[in-house]
């Protein structure tokens, strides 16, 4: 072979070799690192602190009880296990419920340009204004006659909202919001996101706080049958 | 022989040394680039051996064959079909090819079987 030839077949080579490692790196996924700062670090930890100091409690509280049932005669533990039963009833909202609230009644808005067409409600809205609802300190929310418990599908079927499986109806609507504070909540739905949004769609949100508001209970079975617990990954056991 | 080889190995050091990575979009370019190379080196060395090698040959076939297969990945992408496949399937039966000759033309010219008077003729066309 000549000289000049070895010369060039060999940067040849050298400029493949070049190539494969350029795609064999890019193949490679890069390593994520790190790149919280001091702060974050510490929030972070404060959070898992508090997630452990609440597991902490629950336990505490979970091996109190169990004290208590082994300390009590049969008759009593009866009567704590049937306690037991209906606070967690009522904490899922199987039974009827009482107390100060508020009732967020929505109305059509009709103006000049629309006065022909009524407004229609969409999932999408009650969605929204539940969720915000929640977080503005609602402890148990009802629409209609159909109390809300942690797993009511709320949606569209044939242009109806449907709430834990029953439509509820057209316009106007009535909420029923049990709260521990009502004048605050009331004053976080009078400047909430939900008001405009239903305003874009002609209907307006009327608040009324009252003493005393019964919440319907839940009818239908609370089914768990495709539950399952989440495993929560704790810091760096990635 | 024994030089590109080297080369190569020096190559692929440098190359992961360096940390350089291309965009992920061009993956594909790259592997065709690389594929065409390797052909038209494994293609260049079985010339050699067969003593037709001929530079001029050597360096148009390698830049032809990078841009057509470019030119195939490329359509392939704008139709959203894989058509990169038609270019990795078709160079890499020629490379296969070609190493075969290559073994054969070895084994032949280091004397294993000069008795055997039958193997005189190198088909190209068939893989062993």
């Amino acid at each position: 072979m000549k000289r000049k030839n070895q010369i060039a077949i060999a940067l040849f080579c050298f400029c493949i070799g070049l190539s494969i490692a350029f795609l064999i790196q890019t193949n490679q996924k890069p390593t994520e690192k790190d790149t919280r700062d001091l702060w974050e670090i510490r929030t972070s930890l404060q959070e898992e602190q508090m997630k452990q100091q609440n597991l902490y409690k629950e336990i505490e509280k979970s091996e109190a009880m169990l004290k208590l049932y082994e300390e009590q005669t049969e008759q009593q533990q009866m009567a704590s296990l049937k306690e037991s039963i209906k606070r967690l009833k009522e904490q899922a909202g199987l039974t009827k419920k009482e107390g100060t609230g508020v009732i967020l009644t929505i109305e059509p808005i009709f103006t000049e340009e629309n006065q022909y067409e009524y407004p229609q409600i969409t999932a999408d809205l009650i969605h929204h204004l539940v969720n915000e609802l929640n977080t503005y300190g609602a402890t148990d929310i009802a629409i209609g006659n159909e109390r809300i418990v942690n797993i009511s599908p709320i949606r569209d079927v044939n242009e109806k909202v449907y709430v834990n499986n029953y439509s509820i109806g057209s316009l106007p609507i009535k909420l029923y919001v049990l709260s521990e504070e009502p004048s605050r909540l009331v004053d976080y739905v009078n400047v909430s996101e939900s008001l405009d949004y239903f305003a874009l769609e002609n209907m307006e949100i009327h608040t009324e706080t009252v003493e005393n508001i019964t919440l319907p209970k839940y009818d239908g079975a609370i089914d768990f049958e495709d539950v399952k617990v989440m495993a929560v990954e704790g810091e760096g056991e990635e | 022989m024994g030089i590109p080889i080297i080369f190569l190995i020096l190559g692929l050091i440098f190359g992961l040394l360096t940390n350089i990575t291309i965009p992920e979009a061009y993956t594909n370019y790259l592997a065709v680039i690389i594929l065409a190379a390797l052909d038209a080196l494994i293609g260049g060395i079985r010339a050699q051996l067969e003593r037709q090698f001929q530079n001029k040959l050597f360096i148009s076939g390698f830049f032809f064959n990078v841009m057509v297969a470019l030119v195939i990945v490329f359509i392939g992408e704008m139709a959203g079909v894989e058509l990169y496949l038609a270019a990795v399937i078709a160079l890499g039966i020629r490379m296969l090819q070609n190493i075969s000759n290559i073994r054969k033309i070895s084994i032949q010219k280091g004397g294993l079987f000069k008795k055997s008077k039958k193997n005189k003729g190198f088909s190209t066309n068939h893989i062993e």
